[in-house]
Order: structure tokens, then sequence, then C-alpha cells
């Protein structure tokens, strides 16, 4: 390989996050006096539009993204993506990196925090439910609660697995050195933070009336606030798009030598699927959200109806996006219980091909499944029985992943650590998630159930019972790896049965709740039913403060007791668990020579999962 | 302009081949991700003609886009997306690829500022029902995508020098050829369905 | 594949569980068929409703019993003994297991939606495209058509068969057909009749149809299902009622001759109306 030293030029800004928000403060400033000169400043809508989008361009320029096109323009020499970021001070975290595994970390730390103030939001609903008329908070402030939570849940469960644990687990289990595309992949990253506060900044402007659907015409009634929510949804949107490009290049071209697709890891076949939704999904959403814009803006008339629109095409563009959306946030979750749990069983992964098949066959359902959430909305009629038919198929795939789980159980040697905890009661909750999923799926419950409290628990129970106890299983799992450090085991128990106890006395009530006539998103409910809400807001305190004790484990494990993780404290076969810790910058040596599967516990004369002394492969050069 | 130095120029071949491989499945990807994208405007645009709420689709009296002009717009960026495709078959490496690059450049920037000037002077208010929001939001969307295009496609004439980028993975340039191409198909399409049958 | 037979290490699990399943079974259905489950009967769709939800309870109950009971039998009796790490038995699959897994949940949902289907095909809770009559609408068109009107934030009411009259609170006699067309002014809303089975998005320019018959006097709340602006959650009324006919038509004469009064002085409940206001024959 030549190794001359070749001379580069780039522009002469530090590149920072600092130097970003510097940048994007005037660039808001800017967009809003530019869109009022066009737009109709008696609304601002153009101007705040404008404001973000030039702010968060502003934000990346100076995080450094223009510098790679910029040289590419002026003919200066490239650098190289295959140069390893040897950096290995704190300060990597808090610049832009291409090192993947930096990118998994930045991930993490931003999704928790975000997580603390979505787990805030909630907490201030449950307190104004308390009282069953708008006593605690005014409904203004309320439906402008419900509408943060929504949505800034939802960009905290399109990523929270794929983010952190996709980007710094994948190459290392597909024995690859690096990303195919880590620009795009940290660009995946760095559109979070403004997504996040560009959403927060609603609050400014009284929020938005809509909820996470925002539907129209609501949505074009709504404040400026509404204009977060489109440029907070365009920017997760742009995430999922590159970071589904960025994964599934890289599980395609980027596997080592031997890594053929039946040895791999079924958690790569997760991110594997959820990528392809994410990536084909949300540009149905963007362009849907282009709409929504315009309507907003040059008073174009896509969702009304006296003016040649049709609000229902917000409603089937939203769920077309929507219910793969859904299935973005669990099927890496599945990935991380069928992967976690023959580690624990001590047992190979029971019917590894049926799983990879039930994976598959949520993602190619869940494309046929969107009007469900319809069925009473008056959209042609004479096709819900095909979308009841679709949508009960979807628990069959569904049913193959508790299939795979509890034959990987059976006659098992189960060691029972936090993480194998966190599998148990994922499975306990996604059941009830999963069936209760079956009530609302069928046309005749559906129109009692549609839009009640029966719908929203089902939904907390496969999102926060689903994907949060799969996010805790994974933390508790691979955070040894990723930092270096235990997870105190002795927290960890206590915040498994704290938060398994008060997730279900919270959510399990909601079922109830629904089926006696309470509505989703009201501030004002039926007295008679003030017993149970309160009930369920004492345990949302108690679930709430469970996520406080994992933040403590968090700080106590990592800054405080600081005990140090062996490179395979789990004595897992798989190969991530065989590259040394703290994970080198190019992560192995040389590409390791994959020769047996990760799950071969007790196989006679089973060969050790790689060979890294092998040979010189080709990826990612030096 | 700081300038700092890094090692290694020429990549070795195992190493390229890996690129070419990682470019052109990446490239697929994401067109398969922008088909998605502009299946919501047919979509809509579908949907919206079908149901002809308040026979609002095409109010009485709409003046209709120019057809000559958006077939202008169309053949100079067909032009362009073709003439680099089909210079990336040849042979990135050429010095034909060196000359006809610029061309399409040239071809691709003016289509972007005609179709800029277009959207300018609609000749319809977007007020006026179904049709012109359908027409301004997907052409709009097709143009901010050409123009992200174009300046991708300057930046590859930019590094067309021997020690450039594009010379040195002559494989990125051609796989970016399918963009333009894709890009270009999504153009006839709309120029169809948009201009013709409305 | 070869014929299904059960191993000999497996044998004492299996039938432990298979025994401790099916009493389990027959207590949890017997027990989740006791539990009164809304929306009650008070019309014939919500008595639909109650017994669907009923049936979906009792099948669910098995897979959930036998689901958790898998799940804490793994904790209990394959739970590591020793201190060291000992693999279990190297088991990579079992292919009757699958087919048969999988057989059985498609026969359970294939189930769920034949029952599903025919009570859309068949039964009047059906909605229907505006135009079309549904399965007992056919009855001589005897239905009486109400119109429900929806607006930020309250629902009004307009008896086409009783000269277009515009009223706050929903009376239906008892034992008639109601075809409601639901439509609404400003954005959507979802008309949420809970009594009477009744759910229907109440979208602008859209007639949206659903039936329903009372078969029980009794009162019924009426709250709207979908976010709607600040008021949502004050969007309800709880003074609907299903009446005896005597009783509704002379409600309804005490409403025509209230409306008309009203009508002297004040428009219409809305400035306009699209689609137009629903009247006879329409």
């Amino acid at each position: 390989m030549v190794t001359a030293e070749v001379s580069e030029r780039r522009l002469a800004i530090p590149n920072n996050p600092i130097t970003g928000v510097l940048l994007a403060i005037p660039a808001y400033f800017f967009g809003v006096w530019l869109g009022n000169l066009f737009g109709l400043i008696d609304d601002q809508n153009t101007g705040v539009i404008l404001g973000y989008v030039f702010a968060t361009a502003a934000f990346l320029i100076g995080v450094g993204f223009l510098n790679y096109p910029l040289e590419r323009l002026f003919g200066w020499s490239v650098s190289p993506i295959t140069e390893p970021d040897e950096n290995r001070g704190l300060g990597r975290f808090f610049r832009l990196s291409l090192d993947h595994k930096v990118i998994g970390m930045q991930y993490l730390v931003t999704i928790l925090i975000m997580l603390l103030f979505g787990g805030i939001g909630a907490m201030a609903i449950r307190t104004s439910l308390l009282s069953p008329n708008s006593a605690i908070t005014p409904p203004g402030q309320y439906i402008m609660l419900i509408g943060l939570h929504a949505v800034m849940m939802i960009f905290i469960t399109s990523a929270v697995i794929v983010g952190p644990f996709g980007n710094y687990l994948v190459p290392l289990m597909i024995g690859a050195r690096r990303m195919a595309f880590p620009r795009l992949e940290a660009l995946s990253f760095w559109v979070v933070p403004p997504a996040a506060v560009i959403l927060a900044a609603a609050a400014f402007w009284g929020g938005f009336p809509t909820g996470w659907t925002g539907y129209p015409p609501l949505s074009e009634q709504a404040g400026q606030g509404m204009d977060s929510y489109i440029v907070g949804f365009a920017l997760i949107a742009i995430a999922l798009v590159s970071s589904g490009v960025n994964m599934l290049a890289t599980i395609i071209t980027l596997r080592a030598p031997g890594m053929t697709w039946t040895r791999l890891p079924i958690f790569v076949w997760g991110i594997f699927t959820t990528s392809i939704l994410g990536l084909l999904a949300a540009p149905v959403l963007a362009a849907a959200l282009v709409q929504l814009t315009l309507d907003r803006t040059v008073q174009t008339s896509f969702f009304l109806a006296s003016n040649g629109g049709s609000n229902y095409l917000w409603q089937n563009l939203f769920w077309f996006f929507g219910h793969p959306e859904v299935y973005i946030f669990i099927l890496p979750a599945f990935g991380i219980i069928m992967e976690i749990v023959p580690h624990f069983a001590r047992k190979p992964l029971w019917g590894y091909r049926t799983g990879v098949v039930g994976l598959f066959g949520v993602a190619l359902l869940s494309w046929f499944v969107w009007q469900h959430h319809l069925f009473v909305s008056g959209i042609a009629p004479v096709l819900r029985p095909f979308y009841m038919l679709s949508t009960e198929l979807i628990s069959i795939p569904t049913g193959i992943i508790f299939l795979v789980t509890l034959g990987t159980l059976w006659r098992a040697r189960v060691w029972f650590t936090v993480p194998m905890l966190f599998c148990m009661g994922f499975l306990f909750n996604f059941l009830i998630g999963g069936i209760s999923g079956v009530y609302l799926s069928d046309v005749p419950t559906d129109v009692t159930l549609h839009g009640s409290y029966f719908s929203m628990a089902h939904f907390h129970y496969t999102i926060m019972g689903g994907e949060i106890f799969a996010l805790m299983a994974a933390c508790y799992y691979w955070l040894p790896k990723m930092t270096g450090k235990m997870l105190s085991p002795t927290i960890g128990r206590l915040h498994f049965w704290w938060m398994f106890i008060a997730f279900n006395s919270t959510f399990f009530p909601l079922f109830i709740i629904g089926l006696l006539n309470m509505p989703r998103r009201v501030s004002a409910y039926d007295p008679g039913l003030q017993g149970l809400n309160t009930w369920v807001t004492v345990s949302a305190y108690f679930l709430f403060g469970s996520m406080i004790l994992f933040a403590g484990n968090l700080i106590y494990s990592l800054f405080f007791v600081s005990r140090k993780a062996v490179a395979n404290p789990w004595h897992a076969r798989s190969l991530e668990w065989q590259v040394p810790t703290p994970v080198p910058a190019r992560n192995f040596d040389r590409v390791p020579l994959i020769v047996a599967g990760p799950y071969d516990y007790g196989v006679p004369n089973a060969r050790p999962v790689a060979d890294f002394g092998g040979r010189v492969g080709a990826t990612g050069g030096g | 302009m700081a300038v700092r130095t890094h090692a290694g120029a020429a990549l070795p071949e195992a190493e390229l081949a890996l690129d070419a491989r990682v470019v052109s499945v990446g490239v697929w990807l994401f067109l398969s991700a922008d088909l998605f994208f502009f299946a919501g405007w047919w979509f809509s645009y579908f949907y919206l003609r079908a149901l002809n709420n308040n026979n609002a689709w095409i109010v009485d009296g709409l003046t209709r886009p120019n057809k000559a002009f958006g077939l202008v717009v169309l053949l100079l960026f067909i032009l362009s997306a073709v003439t680099y495709w089909a210079t990336t078959r040849v042979a990135v490496r050429s010095a034909l690829f060196g000359l006809l690059a610029p061309v399409s450049l040239v071809l691709g920037v003016a289509a972007c500022l005609f179709q800029g000037y277009g959207m300018w002077h609609l000749g319809f208010g977007l007020t006026q029902g179904g049709y012109p929001s359908v027409f301004a939001g997907s052409t709009v969307s097709w143009l901010i995508q050409i123009v992200f295009a174009v300046v991708w496609l300057a930046t590859v004439v930019a590094q067309v020098g021997p020690a450039g980028d594009t010379r040195r993975r002559p494989h990125a340039a051609a796989s970016f050829g399918w963009i333009l191409l894709f890009l270009a198909a999504i153009g006839i399409i709309n120029y169809f369905l948009l201009y013709l049958v409305a | 594949m070869s014929t299904f037979r059960i191993e000999e290490a497996d044998r004492p699990h299996v039938i432990r569980l298979a025994i401790l399943w099916v009493i389990l079974s027959v207590i949890g259905v017997i027990a989740v068929l006791q539990i009164q489950i809304p929306p009650g009967d008070e019309t014939v769709q919500g008595a639909d409703q109650t017994r669907t939800l009923s049936l979906m309870t009792a099948m669910a109950t098995p897979v959930f019993i036998g689901v958790v009971m898998m799940i804490i039998y793994s904790a209990i009796y394959f739970r590591r003994k020793g201190r060291e790490l000992v693999d279990g038995p190297p088991m990579l699959g079992n292919a009757p297991v699958q087919v048969v897994w999988i057989t059985v949940s498609t026969i359970m949902v294939l189930f769920l939606a034949f029952v599903g289907i025919t009570e859309l095909a068949t039964n009047s809770s059906a909605q229907t495209v505006p135009g079309q009559s549904s399965g007992t609408a056919a009855a001589g068109g005897s239905e009486m058509q109400v119109q429900v009107i929806a607006q930020q934030w309250y629902f009004t009411y307009r008896y086409a068969d009783y000269s277009g009259v515009e009223t706050t609170h929903l009376y239906l006699p008892v034992d008639r057909p109601v075809e409601l067309h639901v439509t609404s002014l400003d954005i959507i809303h979802s008309f949420w009749a809970y009594q009477l089975g009744v759910k229907a998005d109440a979208n602008p320019g859209v007639d949206n149809v659903f039936h329903v018959t009372p078969q029980k006097l009794g009162s019924f709340q009426v709250r709207c299902a979908e976010l709607c602006g600040i008021w949502h959650g004050e969007m309800a009324d709880s003074q609907g009622q299903v009446v005896s006919q005597s009783d509704f038509d002379s409600w309804i004469a005490q409403q025509q001759q209230d409306y008309a009064a009203i009508q002297k002085v004040v428009p219409s409940y809305a400035p306009f109306y699209f689609p137009l206001p629903l009247t006879k024959g329409s």
C-alpha cells in the first residue's frame, strides 16, 4: 500500500457543536426574516419553518458536515473514510466522529436524556389526570403536554435500539472494521439533537394540539408550535433513511469472510428488517410533511376537502408510514430478545431460520395493514375485511418470536442474570400487548375500543413493555462491552422487579378504563373513573422512580464503583464478545474468518466462532 | 484555510473493489427510498384526482402550466443525465468523460434554473384547488432533488483532476449516474401525469 | 419429517405442563366468561360487540395462560442448578413442533377473521358507503335518518324525517333501525356513543354512514373520540336517550316547535354545511 503524505486543505473553522449552535442562532433569525419577507407575516409559519431548517443546516455545517462536499467541490484532496480515528480522548464524543462506536455512545447518551424529558412529560400528564376535570392543568396545556410527550417518545423509540446498539454492535457482530457509510451514519445521529430541541421549542409557541398523528385540518388550524412537529419529524425521517441506507449496505457488503447469512446473529437480522422498514416508510412521511408544510405556508389545499383536497390523504400517507413505524420500534427488540436468550439459556437458538422468517413476515405484512387505524374513519368501508385479515395475520409471525424464545428456554440451563430477567419481562408484557392488538384488529370490537384508553394501553404495552424492556436488557447486557464497566446486578434486580410491577400496575388498569368509556387525550373524564385513574397515576410515579433507579445504577456503576468488565463477562460465544474491551479503534487487527455460528452452545466439538489470526480482508483498509 | 496531512492517497485493489460494491448497493438502497417518496406524491395525485372533492381538483378557468416550457426543462435534465450516465458506461477515467461531464453539468444547471423560473411564474394561484397543490408540491420536491444532484455532479466534475476523487474512485462516479437517470425517469413520469393527463 | 415422537427427557415436562394447562385454561375461561364486558346490550350493535369481546377473551385466555405458564415453568425448572456454567442440550429446532404452532395460530387467526368478517357482512353495525344500504337497512327503507353534525366542540343532530329539525341532544326511539350520517363542519371529530356501540369519525366534507338499532330503553353518553383541539375533553353529552316511540314522538314535536321559533330569530347551527344537510330522500 502506498503511504504518501498528502496535504489536505479544509475550511478553517473549528468543527464542534458549539460552533454549530453559534451558527444556528443567527441562521434561525435569518430564516424567520426571509420567511416573513415572502410568506404571510400574520401567521409567521413560513418564517418559523425556514428558521428551523436554516438553523439545523447551520448546526450541521458547524459540526462539520459541509467539509466533505466543499473539499470535493473545490477540487481539494478529500479525506478518506478508511482512516481510523485514533483519538481516544473524551473529546471525541463531543465532535463529529466517523467511528461507529463513538456514534453509538453519542446516541445512547442523547436518547437517554431525551427519555428523561419524555418521561417527565408523562408524569405531568398523569398528574393532570388526578382530577377528572381540568383543575390541575388547563386543557390547552394538557394537549400541549400529550403532543410533546407523544412526539418526543416517537423520536426516541424510532432510534433507541438501532441508534446506540445497532451502530455500536452491528460491525462487531458481522466482523467489519467500519460501517459502509460513516458520514451518513454520523448524520443519522447529528440530526437527532436538533430534532429534539426544535420539538421542545414548540413549548414556546404553546405546543401543538394534534398528538403525534398530526391530523389535518386540526394541524392546519394549529399555531406555530405545529411547525416544530413538521421540522422535527422531517429530521427524524432523514435519520431513518440515512441510518437505513448505512445499516443495510453494511450488513450486505461488509460481512467478514465466512459470515454467511445463516451465521448472522439474530440481532443483526432484527436491525436488517427494521432498516428496510425505516428506509422505505420514512420517505412517505416526508412527502406528507412537505404537503402539510405547503398547506400551512403557501396555502395549498392538500388536506382541505372544501378546496379539492382530502384529510384522508394525510391519514393514508401518515399511517402508511405510521404502521411500519411501530414495527421499526419492535423488530430490533425482537432481535435483542432472541439474541440474549440463547447466551443465558446456554443453548443454541431454537429454530433460527423460523425466527428470521418471523422477522421478515412481520416486516412484510406491516405494509398491508395501515388502514386498521382508520376502521371508523369512513375510508373505503369495503376494504375493512382485508385490513382486518392482514392485521390478524401479523400475529402469526409475531407468535413465531415467542415460539423461538420458548423453544430456546426448553430444558435449558438458564443463568438468571439481569438481562435475562428483562427478557422474561418482555415476553410477559409483549404477550399482553400482542393479544390486546388482536382485539383492536377486529372491526366490531374496534368500533368500541378505537381511540379509547384501551388502544393507548395496547401500544404502551408493546412499546414500553416491549421495546423499553428490551432496551434495558440490552443496556445490562452490552454496556459492559461498550463502557468497560459492569452495571451493578443487585440494583439491576431491584430495578427489574420494581419496573416490572410498576409498569403492569400502571398500564393494565388502562385497558379497563378504556373499556369503560374513556377516550384518549382528554383532560376531563367521567368522575366515576377517578379512582382507577388515581391508582394509575400513583403507579406511574413508581414507574418513573424505577427509571430514576436505572439512571442511578448507571451513574453509580460507571463513575463510583467502577467494577471493570472483563472482555467477555457473560462467557458468550458471539463475535462481539471476542474483541478486547475497550474495543480497539478498528475493531479487529485483521478481518476475522468466521468459522461457526454464534449460538452453538453444547454442540459437540463446536469450533470457536472466528479465527482472528486469519487473512487480511478488505473491510476498511489500514 | 487549514492544512493537515494524512497518509495514503492510493487505495489497494481489494479495497477499491469493496468500495465499488458498497457505493453501488448504497445507491440502489437510496433510490428505493426515493422511489417511495415519489410514490407518496403519485398516490396523492391519483387520490385527490379521483376524489375531486367539491369539484375543486381543477377549478373552471384554471390556467394550465405551459407544456412546452415543462418539456424544455425535462429535456435539458434528461440530456444531462443521459450524457453523464452514458459516458460513465464508457469509462470515467477517459478523456471523453473529462469533456462531457462538464457539458452534463451545464445542462443540469440550466434545467434547475429554468425549473426555478417556472415555479416562480406558475400562472395560477396555489390556493386554486387540488391540482395546483399537487403540481407545485411534486415539482418543488423534484426540483430540490435535482438541485442537490447537480451540486453533487459539480463536485464530481471538480474532482476529475489526476489526484481527484473521481479519478481515484471511478466506480463511485459511475454509480452516481444512476441517481441522475432515476431523477430523469421521475421527471418523465411527473411530466406525463402533471402536464399531459392532469 | 419423521413421525412425531416425544423424547424421553421431554416427557415429564410435557405431561406436567399439559395437565396444568388444561386445568388452568378451563378455570380461566369459565372465570373470564363471568366478566360483564361493556358496551352492553342497549343496542343490537352493542350486544354484538360485547359478544365478540367475550369470545376473544375466552380464546385469548388459554393462549395467555399457556405462554405465561411456559415462562414461569422455564424460570423454575430450567434454571441453572450449580454455580458453574453448563451448556444445555444442543437442540436446533423441531420441525413438527414449529408446524403445529404455526398451524394452530393460523387456524385461530383465520377463525377470528371469519367471525369478524361474518359480523361485518350480516350485521347492521356495518358501516356503509353513502347511497348503499347494508343488511337490515334493506328492509323497505324504514331506517330513521339522523345526521350527526360535529363542530368544535359539540354535536348537533338533524332529524331528516322530521323536517330537518336540529337538536342538541340525541333521542332515539327503541326498536327502530337508525342510519347515522356523521359529518363535521371544521376538523375531524369522532362521534362515540358508547352504550350504543357506535363510533364514527366525523370528517369535513364526508358523509360517514353507521347503523344502529336500539333494543332497550335507557340513557347513553356521547363523547368525541378524536383529538379536536383544546376542549376535546369537554366535548361530551350525557343526555342521550333511547325512549319509547310515543315518548319520542312527543319529544320531537316539542323540538320542532322550539326549532321553528328559534329559526325565526337566529340562523341554523352552522353558517354553512358541506356536505349539505341531509334531507329525506337525498
